[in-house]
């Protein structure tokens, strides 16, 4: 029988599968966004649901790419892997950026742990229709472990860190969070 | 609460279903309206409505709410999500500050005063100058929750008073009654008060609090969410009291919107309509908001209250409650 649609989408949550404390790529991305962003998100805030570029990233994650399956990791959710352990990450955006390649790297590092021989990392900008290649050494995996206990401190403080300059925020789910105090 | 969806009103008897990865609002004798999943953000359902399993699931897988109001404009209750937006770390933060009584005390001063302040707005009356006054004082004096809701209510008796002289005879409230409201008035008034509880619940679901532990209202009586009916308070003058003064003013309902018995009066259904389309209008609205320095509708002003609450639990900010500053 064809299993139905809701369930494909939604598979109940495995107890033994979930990761909570672990790091994803998220977190990476945020932490070299704006630590405050981290800490909520970390936190249990997520209005991420509720904003038109996280949307507009899901529909062209959707669109892009699509015989290719992503990999669930628990914490981390990479979007596909190729032959000899290449990582694969789409991005909506039309401007390459640093956080992008620490999120592919953290991935790398996520998936070399488990005792995969990773060979480097791709990112895909489908809508200028350029790549951007990520390496994958000593420097690389130094880079992704400094990234990783950075986020975990950053997520284990107490107090979130401060509000970035008012001109970052342009664009941030969390801005109502933290401007819109009347 | 950003652009993503919108509130759709269903004023009209329908039925909901699911088709492909839409939703279908079939009426009576009209063609049936197709609405994509990602532009509802929730349902409000003034008149009866059918709703199957497959639809109440691809609502839920979208977090969905859909708010069901009954013949009186009685809350009757929502279909939610699964799944709710609640965090385990905010929730905590919450429970912990509503037990302090110092704490929760704090918050409860802050919405009551509001409230009065927004009362007083609202009616655009210099006769409750007196009370407002009289009010700081007497509210310092609150020892618990119990208090506080008292004076506010003495207060709100002395509002309704004055909202009356502003009104034509057959609006006139005469003294607060609900369950059934007695008069056009009170009619309207629960009407409008049930809409913003709605309101105000589906934005504390947008945010990691949960709706039922509150500062205001007492917790204990019955089964309800006591933080939706808290953070309603504020907001109740602007949209209740105000529109029910435009209405009068611009003869927008007459009598025949109403269905009176002898102790009790409804909208009818086209007064139900008339009222669904202000309130919709009047949520739309747009003022400029100082901080975010761009316009908020009215709508997301009350998410931005709900915001408030979760920066007094995740960092202890002082909450402090909306006022219109316009």
């Amino acid at each position: 029988m064809k299993p139905h649609p809701d369930a494909a989408a939604n598979p109940p949550p495995d107890p033994d599968d979930v990761d909570d404390d672990g790091i994803g790529g998220v977190h990476i991305k945020y932490l070299l966004h704006c630590p405050r962003q981290l800490w909520l998100y970390s936190h249990g805030y997520r209005p991420e649901a509720r904003n038109e570029a996280v949307a507009f990233g899901e529909v062209v994650d959707d669109t892009t790419y699509r015989r290719h399956h992503d990999i669930d990791l628990g914490a981390a959710k990479i979007d596909w892997v190729t032959r000899g352990a290449v990582v694969h990450e789409t991005k909506s955006s039309r401007q390459p950026s640093p956080q992008h390649e620490a999120q592919v790297r953290h991935y790398c590092l996520l998936l070399a742990r488990r005792g995969v021989n990773v060979r480097g990392g791709v990112v895909h900008y489908p809508l200028i229709r350029r790549t951007t290649r990520v390496a994958w050494d000593d420097t690389a995996r130094r880079a992704a472990e400094t990234a990783e206990a950075q986020a975990r401190q950053v997520s284990a403080a107490a107090t979130p860190p401060p509000r970035l300059p008012r001109a970052s925020c342009r664009g941030c789910s969390y801005r109502d969070y933290c401007w819109g105090d009347s | 609460m950003s652009a993503s969806g919108q509130s759709y009103w269903l004023t009209e008897p329908c039925r909901i279903r699911r088709e492909d990865n839409s939703i279908r609002i079939e009426r009576a004798d009209r063609t049936p309206v197709r609405i994509p999943i990602t532009d509802i953000r929730d349902l409000v359902v003034f008149d009866n409505a059918d709703i199957n399993t497959a639809a109440v699931s691809l609502l839920s897988r979208h977090r969905i709410t859909v708010h069901l109001l009954d013949h009186y404009g009685n809350y009757a209750g929502a279909l939610t999500p699964a799944e709710d937006m609640s965090s385990a770390h905010v929730v905590r933060a919450q429970v912990t500050l509503t037990a302090d009584p110092v704490a929760r005390l704090a918050v409860a001063r802050a919405l009551v005063g509001a409230t009065a302040a927004n009362v007083a707005w609202a009616l655009d009356t210099d006769l409750l100058a007196g009370p407002l006054e009289r009010l700081p004082a007497q509210v310092r004096a609150c020892a618990d929750a119990e208090e506080l809701m008292g004076i506010e209510g003495n207060f709100r008796r002395t509002a309704w008073g004055v909202l009356d002289t502003l009104l034509p005879p057959w609006l006139r409230l005469g003294g607060r009654s609900r369950r059934p409201p007695s008069n056009a008035g009170n009619a309207f008034i629960s009407y409008l008060n049930a809409i913003t509880y709605a309101r105000v619940l589906t934005a504390i679901r947008c945010t990691p609090l949960h709706p039922a532990i509150g500062f205001l209202h007492a917790d204990s009586d019955r089964r309800r969410n006591t933080l939706a009916l808290d953070l309603a308070e504020p907001f109740k003058p602007l949209l209740a009291e105000r529109l029910l003064r435009r209405a009068a003013a611009q003869r927008t309902l007459t009598a025949a919107d109403f269905v009176s018995d002898v102790r009790s009066a409804s909208l009818s259904t086209a007064g139900r309509k008339k009222v669904s389309i202000m309130v919709r209008e009047e949520l739309a609205t747009t003022v400029h908001h100082r901080q975010l320095k761009r316009k908020v509708s009215y709508e997301e002003l009350i998410h931005l209250e709900a915001l408030k609450l979760v920066r007094l639990c995740l960092e202890g900010t002082p909450y402090k409650p909306f006022r219109p500053w316009w």
